[in-house]
C-alpha cells in the first residue's frame, strides 16, 4: 500500500511539477522578453528620430554622414546606454552597426559586432523597418570566461532622409532569469520531494491504522482457536474494524456458551451412566442371589428348566462385568481413576495375564508363543490395571485369532517398556485401527460374541495406558492379522519419545519393503500417535 | 471514526491558516522592509559607449575610405585588426600607432593634395582640421590651438576602394572620439617631503570594455604621475605593485602583490580613495585592500578631509591699509598685532596656513608679522622688485626676485636670511606673480602682463627646485592678467582684463578645461578657497568685497565700503 502510494504520488508529482516549473518558465521568459522587445523598440524610435535630420531647430545639412558636434549619433547612444553625464547603467548593451558610412557604428559594454548570432543578422537584414526579431542565444563576450545567456533582439532602423539603414541589436543578459528560474526549480523539485515523502508517511499512518487492528484480530482468532474461549478483542471508535470486533466478541461468545452447553450436556450423561450402573448393582445382587440357588438346584429341575437357569447364570455374570465395566469406565469419566504405582517386572505381568488367558485359549485351541527378553523389563506401572489391559487384548487375540498362534513380544529400553500382542486373525481394515478403542464398536455387528466381550474393553485398556502416560495402539491389515501395541514409560508420569517394539509386525515391515523396495509407499496403518512409532 | 475526524479537522485548520496567512492574494502587503546599504554604493564602473570600426567597402571613395580610417583610429585601442584592413602590407609594417595622440574637432575636411589625377597610382589627400589638444603617452592632456594638416596617400585596392598607403605615425581622433572614450580622471599622489597631503593629476584614461573603470584608474595609479608632477610628487605604491582582482560585493576588494610597504597603509589606501572617489567610483562604499589576498588595511568612507583640504578657512580683507577679519556674512573686526593697523605702504598681503602670520610688501622688501597682540612688523627679506609673497605649506615664505633673477625662500622658523631656490627655467623671463598651491606642489607663475605657467616643486629637501612648467594660458597682447588665485588643487582662477571688458576663468592645471564665470561689476582682485570665491570689486561707491554664490551665477555684496584684497590663507 505504501510502495504503490509513493509510486503514484511520484508520478503525479512529476508530473505536476514539470507542468508548473513550465509553466512558470514560460511566464517568467515571455513576460522578459516582451519587456525586452518594447525597450528595444522604444529605443530604436528614439534612435531613429534622432538620426532623422530636424528641419526646424537643426540647421544640419541633410549630409548627416558627416559628423558634426554633437553628433547625433553620439547622443542618442549615450541616452540609449546611459553613458552620459547622468546615466545610470542600463542592464542591456547595445549595438549600432551601419555597414556602409564609416564612422557610424557605435557599441556600448563589451559587445562587438561578431556576438550578434548570424542568423539574427540575416533576419534583421531581411525584415521590413519597425519589426523586431529576437534569439536567445548563449555569447562569450570579449573579456568573459564563461558564455552567457543573452536575449538578443535586432531592428532595422531606417533614416528616409538619408537613405541609411542602421542596425540595432539589443543584448539583453537573461542570466538573472535563469538564475531565478533554477531556484524555482529546485524549490519546485524540494517541494516535491517533500510532498512525497508526506505521502509516504500519511499512506504508512493510515496502513498502520487499518492493519493492526485486522492483525489483533486475527491473532485473537488463533487463540481462540487454540481453546482459549476467553479471547476478546478490544472495540474502539465506531468504524467497520470496530463492528468486525464486535462481531468477533459475539461469535467467541456463542461459541464458548455452545462448547459449555455440550460439555454439560456430556457430563449429564455420564452422571446417568454411573448413576444407572449403580442402582443396577442392587436389584442385580438380589438376582444374582435368586439365581445362584436356581442354578444349584438345577440337577432337581427338567431339563428344559435347568437349561434355562444355566442360561440366566451366564447372562448374568456377563451382565455383572458389563456393569462392572461400565462403573470403571464411569470412574474415568468422573476423573476418579487413580493408580496405584509400584516398580515390577513387566514379564511376570505377562505371564500372569497369560495364565488366566490359557483356559480360553485352550479352547480355542490356540497357543501362545512368547518372545521375553532375558533381562528384567522394571517399570512403574499399576499392576493391576496394566494386567487388565494384556488380559484384554490377549482375549481379543484369542477371539479374532480364528485358532492360530498369538505372539506376545515383550520389549524395553532405557525409557519405556512395551508389549506387543500378534494374532494372526482377519485382521483389521483401514481405518478400524483407532475405531477399535470406541466404546461397544464391533467390527462385525453380525458376529456374534463367543466370550462374552462387553464392548468397553479396548475402550477400558486405552484409558488405562493413558492414566500411565502410556500408549495402545492398533495396527492390522486384512488378512494379515492384528497387532495391538502397549507402550509405557519406565518412570510413571515421564513423556514418552518412542516405542521399544515396533507397531507394524517385523515380518510384515521386512516383507513390505523387500517387495517395495522400488516403489516405497506409506504405510497403510498409521493409528493415532503416529510419528512415535519409530525404533 | 474519531481518529479520521481528527484528521480531517487538522487538515482544515493548517489549510485555513495557510489560506488566512496569504491572505489569499499573490503578493501580500507587507513592510517595513529594510535593507543593508553597505553594498549600494557606487559601481566600479560606469557605462560609456564605443566606436565600432567597419572595414573598408569597395563602394567608398577617398573621403570614406579615410573617414573610414579615422574611425578605426577611434576603435584602434578595442579592436586593432579593423584598422588594419585599411592599410597597404607596405603601411601596415611601417605605421606606428604610439606617440601622442592628436586630438582634433570633430568637423574636418579632406582634401585631395594633388590634383585629382584617377591615372595616377597613388593620390595624396590632406586631413584639415582644428587640432584641440594632444593626448601625451603619459595620458596628460595638454589643449593645443591651430591648424595642423595631416596627409594620407591612398591607392586603389583590387576589387574596388581605396586603401591607404602611407600616413603619419600617431592616431587621430576627433573631439568626440576622445568624449566617447576617454574620462578625465584625476589621480592622487602624495606631496614630496611630508607625504601628509594629497596632489592631483589630472590625466585622460582611455576606457577598456573589458575592464572595470576603477581598474583602469588604479592600473594607472600605480605608474608614475604625469611629467607635470615628475620628480614633485610621491606615492606610497613602490615599483612592482601589480593589481591582482577588484572585486566589488559588500565592499570593495582590491588584492595587490608585491613590494608593499606596511606602514604605509594610510597613504596608500588614501591614493586608492580619493583616485577612485573624486572619479565618482565606489563612493561612499567600504574599500578593502588585500596584499596577496591577505587583509592588507579596511579604509571605511568618512567625512575627514585633511588628506586634500587642511589650510585655516578664515577669510581676511584690508580695509585702510589694515588687515580684518571677515566673518560669513561681513567684518568680523580688524586682526590683532601692527597688521591690524591702518598704515599705508604695505600691499600683497599673504596669510600662513595656520592663520598665524601675515606677510606683505613693502617698498623695501617683505614684512612679516604675527597676528597676535604683540605682532610687530619685520622685515625678513630685501629687495625692491620682489612679487608680492606667497606663503607654502610648510611655513615657509616664497618672493621672486625679478631684479637678481632669483626665487627666494624665508623660513621664519629657522629665522635665517632667504635661500635661493634654483629655477632655471624662469632666468630671463618677467615674474610677476607668483603663488604656490595650497598642496604645496603646484606653483602659479605669471610672467609679463599675460601669461600664467604653473610650474612644480620639485627634489627633496636638499635640492628644491621650480620647474616642469607650461603654459597655462595666455591673453591676447594688448590684455592684462590682474590676478591670480589658487581655488583648489587644481583650479586656479585667473582675472584678465582687455579692451572688451573683464574675463574671469577657472582654469584646470591638469588639462587646461576652462569654464568662465560670470561677473557683474569690475573686480579688482580675487582669492578663492574650496568653494567660496570671494572678489575686490571697484564700484562708484568704492571698493566692495563681494562674493561668488554657490550656483555660481551671481555675486552677493558681504562687505560694503572701503574694503579690498580679500584674501584666504595660502594659495
Amino acid at each position: 500500500m505504501i510502495t504503490s502510494t509513493l509510486v503514484i504520488s511520484v508520478i503525479v508529482v512529476v508530473v505536476l511539477g514539470m507542468f508548473l516549473s513550465e509553466q512558470i518558465d514560460r511566464s517568467v521568459v515571455e513576460s522578459s522578453q516582451s519587456s525586452s522587445f518594447s525597450e528595444a523598440f522604444a529605443d530604436r524610435l528614439q534612435i531613429a528620430d534622432a538620426l532623422a535630420p530636424e528641419t526646424d531647430d537643426q540647421s544640419k545639412p541633410a549630409d548627416s554622414g558627416k559628423k558634426g558636434s554633437g553628433n547625433p549619433l553620439d547622443e542618442v547612444m549615450d541616452i540609449v546606454t546611459g553613458s552620459g553625464e547622468n546615466g545610470s547603467k542600463k542592464r542591456y548593451d547595445v549595438l549600432i552597426l551601419n555597414q556602409s558610412v564609416p564612422g557610424q557604428s557605435r557599441a556600448s559594454g563589451s559587445v562587438v559586432p561578431q556576438d550578434v548570432p548570424p542568423n539574427l543578422q540575416r533576419n534583421v537584414q531581411k525584415t521590413a523597418d519597425g519589426r523586431s526579431v529576437g534569439f536567445v542565444v548563449k555569447i562569450r563576450f570579449i573579456g568573459e570566461s564563461q558564455p552567457r545567456l543573452t536575449f538578443v533582439v535586432g531592428g532595422m532602423v531606417h533614416v528616409p532622409a538619408t537613405g541609411q539603414d542602421y542596425e540595432v541589436y539589443h543584448f539583453f543578459p537573461f542570466t538573472e532569469e535563469e538564475e531565478l528560474l533554477s531556484t524555482v526549480r529546485l524549490a519546485i523539485v524540494v517541494v516535491g520531494l517533500g510532498l512525497v515523502l508526506l505521502l509516504a508517511a500519511i499512506a504508512y499512518l493510515v496502513a498502520r491504522q487499518v492493519v493492526t487492528p485486522v492483525r489483533l484480530a486475527r491473532q485473537a482468532a488463533e487463540r481462540l482457536a487454540a481453546g482459549k474461549l476467553d479471547e476478546r478483542l478490544k472495540v474502539r471508535g465506531e468504524d467497520d474494524l470496530a463492528r468486525l470486533a464486535n462481531s468477533f466478541n459475539e461469535m467467541a461468545a456463542n461459541l464458548a456458551l455452545k462448547i459449555h452447553q455440550l460439555e454439560e450436556l456430556s457430563q449429564v450423561q455420564r452422571q446417568f451412566v454411573s448413576d444407572v450402573s449403580h442402582e443396577l448393582r442392587t436389584p442385580l445382587t438380589t438376582v444374582r442371589m435368586a439365581a445362584d440357588l436356581l442354578y444349584d438346584a438345577r440337577e432337581d429341575f427338567d431339563p428344559m428348566a435347568s437349561r434355562s437357569a444355566e442360561l440366566m447364570q451366564a447372562q448374568l455374570e456377563r451382565f455383572e462385568s458389563m456393569l462392572a465395566d461400565l462403573l470403571e469406565i464411569s470412574r474415568y469419566d468422573a476423573g476418579a481413576a487413580t493408580l496405584d504405582l509400584d516398580s515390577v517386572d513387566v514379564r511376570d505381568v505377562v505371564l500372569r495375564a497369560i495364565g488366566d488367558s490359557e483356559a480360553l485359549a485352550e479352547r480355542h485351541s490356540t497357543r501362545f508363543e512368547l518372545r521375553l527378553p532375558n533381562e528384567p523389563c522394571m517399570a512403574e506401572i499399576d499392576n493391576r490395571r496394566v494386567e487388565r489391559i494384556l488380559r484384554n487384548l490377549l482375549f481379543n487375540a484369542i477371539e479374532h485369532g480364528e485358532g492360530r498362534d498369538v505372539v506376545v513380544t515383550v520389549g524395553a529400553d532405557r525409557d519405556a517398556v512395551a508389549v506387543a500382542v500378534r494374532d494372526h486373525g482377519i485382521g483389521l481394515k483401514a481405518g478400524e485401527e483407532t475405531m477399535v478403542f470406541d466404546r461397544f464398536w464391533r467390527a462385525d455387528p453380525s458376529r456374534a460374541r463367543t466370550i462374552g466381550g462387553t464392548g468397553l474393553g479396548l475402550a477400558i485398556s486405552r484409558e488405562d495406558a493413558t492414566l500411565h502416560g502410556g500408549w495402545l495402539q492398533a495396527w492390522g491389515q486384512p488378512g494379515e492379522g492384528s497387532q495391538f501395541r502397549l507402550t509405557l514409560p519406565r518412570a510413571a508420569g515421564s513423556d514418552l519419545k518412542g516405542s521399544p517394539l515396533s507397531l507394524v509386525p517385523p515380518e510384515i515391515e521386512m516383507r513390505r519393503t523387500w517387495r517395495t523396495a522400488m516403489t516405497p509407499v506409506l504405510l497403510p496403518a498409521s493409528a493415532d500417535g503416529t510419528g512415535h512409532d519409530e525404533d | 471514526m474519531t481518529r479520521t475526524r481528527r484528521l480531517a479537522a487538522a487538515l482544515a485548520i493548517v489549510a485555513a491558516v495557510a489560506l488566512a496567512g496569504s491572505g489569499c492574494t499573490v503578493i501580500p502587503v507587507t513592510g517595513p522592509l529594510t535593507v543593508q546599504e553597505t553594498g549600494s554604493g557606487d559601481p566600479l564602473s560606469k557605462p560609456f559607449q564605443r566606436m565600432i570600426a567597419i572595414p573598408p567597402r569597395p563602394t567608398w571613395g577617398p573621403d570614406e575610405t579615410i573617414r573610414g580610417l579615422q574611425a578605426a583610429m577611434a576603435a584602434y585601442a578595442d579592436d586593432p585588426s579593423i584598422l588594419a584592413k585599411y592599410l597597404t602590407p607596405e603601411a601596415r609594417a611601417a605605421w606606428n600607432p604610439s606617440g601622442p595622440v592628436a586630438v582634433i574637432e570633430d568637423e574636418y575636411e579632406i582634401v585631395p593634395s594633388t590634383p585629382r589625377d584617377d591615372a595616377a597610382q597613388a593620390q595624396t589627400f590632406t586631413l584639415k582640421g582644428r587640432w584641440v589638444a594632444k593626448i601625451e603617452e603619459d595620458d596628460s592632456y595638454t589643449p593645443t590651438a591651430g591648424v595642423s594638416p595631416r596627409t594620407f596617400q591612398l591607392v586603389k585596392a583590387e576589387g574596388g576602394g581605396y586603401r591607404v598607403s602611407g600616413l603619419e605615425d600617431g592616431l587621430l581622433l576627433t573631439n568626440a572620439d576622445v568624449t566617447r572614450a576617454y574620462r578625465a580622471t584625476n589621480l592622487y599622489y602624495l606631496t614630496g617631503k611630508t607625504q601628509d597631503r594629497l596632489v592631483v593629476d589630472r590625466v585622460r584614461l582611455r576606457l577598456k570594455p573589458t575592464q572595470t573603470y576603477a581598474q583602469t584608474i588604479l592600473e594607472r595609479l600605480l605608474k608614475s604621475p604625469s611629467h607635470a608632477l615628475k620628480g614633485a610628487v610621491t606615492t606610497s605604491f613602490p615599483p612592482g605593485t601589480k593589481i591582482e582582482s577588484i572585486r566589488s560585493d559588500e565592499r570593495v576588494v582590491i588584492n595587490l602583490s608585491g613590494p608593499l610597504s606596511l606602514s604605509a597603509e594610510d597613504t596608500l589606501s588614501a591614493q586608492i580613495r580619493y583616485s577612485l572617489n573624486k572619479n565618482e567610483i565606489a563612493k561612499g562604499r567600504v574599500i578593502e585592500i588585500q596584499v596577496d589576498g591577505e587583509p592588507y588595511t579596511v579604509d571605511r568612507p568618512s567625512a575627514d578631509d585633511h588628506w586634500l583640504d587642511d589650510t585655516s578657512d578664515t577669510a581676511y580683507y584690508v580695509s585702510k591699509g589694515a588687515v580684518h577679519y571677515m566673518g560669513q556674512d561681513g567684518p568680523a573686526g580688524a586682526v590683532p598685532g601692527a597688521a591690524g593697523e591702518q598704515r599705508t605702504g604695505y600691499s600683497g598681503f599673504a596669510v600662513s596656513r595656520d592663520g598665524a602670520l601675515i606677510a606683505a610688501r613693502t617698498s623695501t622688501g617683505i614684512s612679516v608679522a604675527g597676528l597676535t597682540q604683540e605682532g610687530r612688523w619685520q622685515e625678513v627679506i630685501q629687495g625692491t622688485r620682489l612679487t608680492p609673497p606667497t606663503w607654502h605649506r610648510d611655513g615657509s615664505l616664497w618672493t621672486y626676485d625679478s631684479q637678481n633673477g632669483v626665487l627666494l625662500r624665508y623660513d621664519p622658523i629657522t629665522g635665517r636670511g632667504p635661500d635661493r631656490v634654483a629655477a632655471p627655467k624662469l632666468s630671463g623671463l618677467d615674474v610677476t606673480k607668483l603663488r604656490i598651491a595650497r598642496d604645496g606642489v603646484r606653483v602659479a607663475v605669471m610672467t609679463g602682463e599675460n601669461t600664467v605657467h604653473i610650474g612644480a616643486l620639485t627634489g627633496g629637501s636638499a635640492g628644491t627646485m621650480l620647474g616642469a612648467f607650461q603654459v597655462l594660458t595666455t591673453t591676447e597682447v594688448g590684455n592684462k592678467i590682474t590676478s591670480v588665485a589658487w581655488e583648489d588643487d587644481e583650479h586656479v582662477l585667473v582675472l584678465a582684463e582687455g579692451k572688451a571688458g573683464q574675463t574671469l576663468n577657472e582654469i584646470n592645471v591638469g588639462d587646461g578645461e576652462v569654464v568662465g564665470v560670470p561677473l557683474k561689476d569690475p573686480l579688482e582682485s580675487v582669492t578663492a578657497l574650496g568653494g567660496r570665491v570671494l572678489a575686490e570689486a571697484m564700484t562708484d561707491q568704492g571698493a566692495k568685497i563681494e562674493e561668488l554664490d554657490q550656483d555660481r551665477q551671481t555675486w552677493t555684496v558681504k562687505i560694503e565700503s572701503d574694503a579690498g584684497s580679500p584674501l584666504f590663507p595660502l594659495g
